[in-house]
C-alpha cells in the first residue's frame, strides 16, 4: 500500500479566496491555501474560528458564498461527484449508526462509494484489522468505547481509497492515552498509505506532534502559515515569563542565554510553542 | 450504478431489522382499536355508501395506516439527520440527490405496504370480503410513495424536531381524519369539502376504496394522485439539494 495515485507533489486541493457567510455574520473572510499529495496539514485555531465551516465547505456539506474550491485542478461545485471520490471525511461527532455492527457501517459505506462487490469483504477486513477492531466485527457500535468509534470513522472513511482525509477535532473529547494511539493511526494513513491529510484542532500539541505545516485560523482569516518549527522560530526560541503582580509579561529570544539574561528574580525560561505563536498574532489564548 | 439507492435503502433496512418486532407490533395495534370500535361495536348493522360499515372501513385503514408509515419515515430521518448525523454519509458520498430520494421513498413505501398486508389479515380475520382490482396495486404504490416524498421533505425543511411535531399535529393529523377514511367526504359541510379536496389522502382514499370494495374509479382522481405523487417527488429533492449539515 504506497501512493497509488503516485500524486506526490502534485496538488490535490486549491482553496482560493473562500468566504463564508451566515447572514450577515462573516464566519470565513477569504482563506486560500494548498494542499499536495502526501501532505499533512493542520487547521490551528480557537474554537468559532472557521474550522469546520472550512471543512465542512471543502466536503460539500455547506455551500460557500464565495470563492472556488478545485480539486486536482477541477472545480468542485462543477464537478462533486468526481471530486468526491479523492475525499475522506471524519466529523467532529461520529457519524456511525449505532444500531449497527461495525461490519454493517463498513459496508454501507463500501456501496455507497460504489466498491466493486467482489473487493468489499476483503476491503473491510482490512480495515478492521488497520483499525485493531477485528474481535468487534459484528458487534454493535454503541457498544463501542469513544476510541474505538473514532478509530471505526477514520478506517472507514478510507475504504474507498481518498487521496485526501479531512479530520475535524479527531481527538477531542478523549483521554491522553487513547488520543496517542489515534495519533499514531493518522501518521500511519499518512506515511503508510500516503494520503495527504487536514486536520482541525484546537490541541496546540496534537498540531506540532502531527503537521508537516500548520495553517493558524482566527475569525475566519489565516493570520500565519508555515511549518510548526518556522512558525516558532519566526517569533524566537525562547520565552522569558516575568512574573509581576497581576500578569505575566513574555519577552522572546532565539537562544536560551540571551532569554536568561533579562531574568533577574521571579521569572521563567522556557521553549517556545505554537501556543505562544497563536497569542503573540491574535492577543488570546486558544484553550480557553 | 444507483449504488446511492442501493445504499440507502440498504441502511434503512438493516436500521429497521433491528426493530422490526417492536415497529410491526405498535403499528398493528391503533388499526384493530379503529376495528373494534367502529366497526365491531358501534358499526354494526349500520351501512355506508352501500356497504357494510366495516367493509368501508377497511381500505380506510389501509390508507391511514399505510400513511402514517410511509410518512413516518420523517420522524426516523430526523433522528438521522439532527442526532445520529447518518445523513451526512450519504451527502459525502458519490451519489445525486435523486438516489438518496428514491433510496429513502423505497423504504417509506415498504413500511406503508408492510402495514397494508397487516391490515388484509385483521380483513381476513374480520370475515370483511374485499375485492382484487389491478388498480389497486398502482393506487397503493403510489399513495406509499407520495406520502413518503412528502416526508422527506417535511423532514428536510425543519429545523429540529418540535417543529416536525407542529406539522404533524396541524396538516397530517386532520388531513387523515377528515379525507374520507372514517366516513364519506360528501357528508361534510361545503367549507372542509373544498379543504378536503386540495388533500391527497382524499383521492388515494376514494381510488383505493373503490378498487377494493368494487365501486367505480374514477380516472380524474388517479390522474391527481400521480400529479401528487410528482409534486412531492420534486419538492423532496428540492428539499434534499438545499439540506446542509
Amino acid at each position: 500500500m504506497k501512493n497509488s495515485a503516485g500524486d506526490k507533489d502534485r496538488t490535490v486541493l486549491s482553496v482560493e479566496g473562500l468566504v463564508k457567510k451566515y447572514g450577515k455574520k462573516k464566519a470565513l473572510q477569504g482563506v486560500s491555501f494548498k494542499i499536495a499529495g502526501g501532505d499533512f496539514l493542520g487547521l490551528l485555531g480557537p474554537n468559532g474560528a472557521g474550522k469546520t465551516t472550512t471543512i465542512k465547505i471543502l466536503t460539500g456539506l455547506t455551500k460557500l458564498t464565495e470563492g472556488g474550491v478545485y480539486y486536482y485542478g477541477k472545480d468542485f461545485s462543477g464537478h462533486p461527484r468526481e471530486a468526491k471520490r479523492f475525499i475522506g471525511m471524519v466529523p467532529q461527532q461520529s457519524n456511525l449508526d449505532r444500531d449497527l455492527t461495525a461490519f454493517q457501517n463498513l459496508y454501507l459505506h463500501t456501496i455507497l462509494h460504489g466498491i466493486p462487490k467482489p473487493l468489499r469483504m476483503e476491503k473491510i477486513d482490512e480495515a478492521l484489522e488497520f483499525a485493531g477492531l477485528k474481535e468487534y466485527r459484528d458487534r454493535q457500535v454503541k457498544t463501542f468505547s469513544g476510541g474505538m468509534r473514532r478509530r471505526l470513522v477514520i478506517v472507514r472513511a478510507l475504504l474507498h481509497e481518498p487521496r485526501i482525509l479531512f479530520l475535524d477535532e479527531p481527538t477531542v473529547g478523549l483521554d491522553p492515552q487513547i488520543r496517542r494511539t489515534l495519533w499514531e493511526l493518522i501518521l500511519k494513513v499518512n506515511q503508510v498509505k500516503g494520503t495527504a491529510i487536514l486536520l482541525t484542532t484546537h490541541y496546540i500539541e496534537e498540531a506540532e506532534k502531527l503537521c508537516g505545516r500548520v495553517l493558524i485560523i482566527n475569525r475566519g482569516r489565516i493570520i500565519a502559515e508555515g511549518p510548526p518549527d518556522d512558525l516558532k522560530k519566526d517569533i524566537g526560541r525562547y520565552v522569558l515569563e516575568i512574573f509581576l503582580e497581576n500578569r505575566i509579561e513574555e519577552h522572546f529570544f532565539p537562544t536560551r542565554e540571551e532569554a536568561l539574561e533579562g531574568c533577574d528574580h521571579s521569572c521563567k525560561v522556557r521553549e517556545v510553542t505554537l501556543e505562544d505563536v497563536f497569542l503573540k498574532l491574535t492577543g488570546r489564548r486558544i484553550n480557553v | 450504478m444507483f449504488n446511492g439507492f442501493k445504499g440507502v435503502l440498504y441502511r434503512e433496512l438493516s436500521v429497521f431489522r433491528t426493530r422490526a418486532k417492536k415497529q410491526i407490533l405498535a403499528s398493528s395495534l391503533s388499526p384493530l382499536l379503529y376495528l373494534i370500535a367502529f366497526g365491531w361495536s358501534f358499526g354494526r348493522g349500520v351501512s355506508v355508501d352501500g356497504l357494510p360499515y366495516i367493509t368501508f372501513l377497511i381500505p380506510g385503514l389501509i390508507t391511514m395506516s399505510s400513511l402514517n408509515q410511509s410518512y413516518g419515515i420523517a420522524q426516523e430521518l430526523n433522528i438521522t439527520r439532527f442526532y445520529f448525523h447518518v445523513f451526512d454519509e450519504f451527502l459525502i458520498a458519490p451519489i445525486s440527490h435523486t438516489e438518496i430520494v428514491l433510496g429513502e421513498a423505497a423504504y417509506g413505501m415498504f413500511k406503508g405496504l408492510l402495514s397494508t398486508i397487516l391490515i388484509f389479515v385483521y380483513a381476513l380475520l374480520f370475515g370483511v370480503k374485499l375485492i382484487f382490482n389491478p388498480v389497486f396495486f398502482m393506487a397503493i404504490l403510489l399513495h406509499t410513495f407520495l406520502f413518503a416524498a412528502l416526508g422527506i421533505t417535511i423532514a428536510m425543511i425543519v429545523r429540529d424536531h418540535g417543529t416536525q411535531a407542529t406539522v404533524n399535529t396541524f396538516v397530517i393529523t386532520p388531513m387523515i381524519f377528515l379525507s374520507g377514511t372514517f366516513f364519506p367526504v360528501d357528508k361534510l359541510p361545503y367549507i372542509f369539502k373544498m379543504i378536503v379536496y386540495a388533500l391527497p389522502l382524499t383521492y388515494s382514499t376514494k381510488v383505493i376504496r373503490a378498487s377494493l370494495t368494487g365501486g367505480e374509479i374514477n380516472p380524474l382522481f388517479v390522474f391527481l394522485i400521480v400529479m401528487f405523487a410528482a409534486l412531492f417527488f420534486y419538492t423532496a429533492l428540492w428539499a434534499v439539494r438545499r439540506v446542509e449539515a
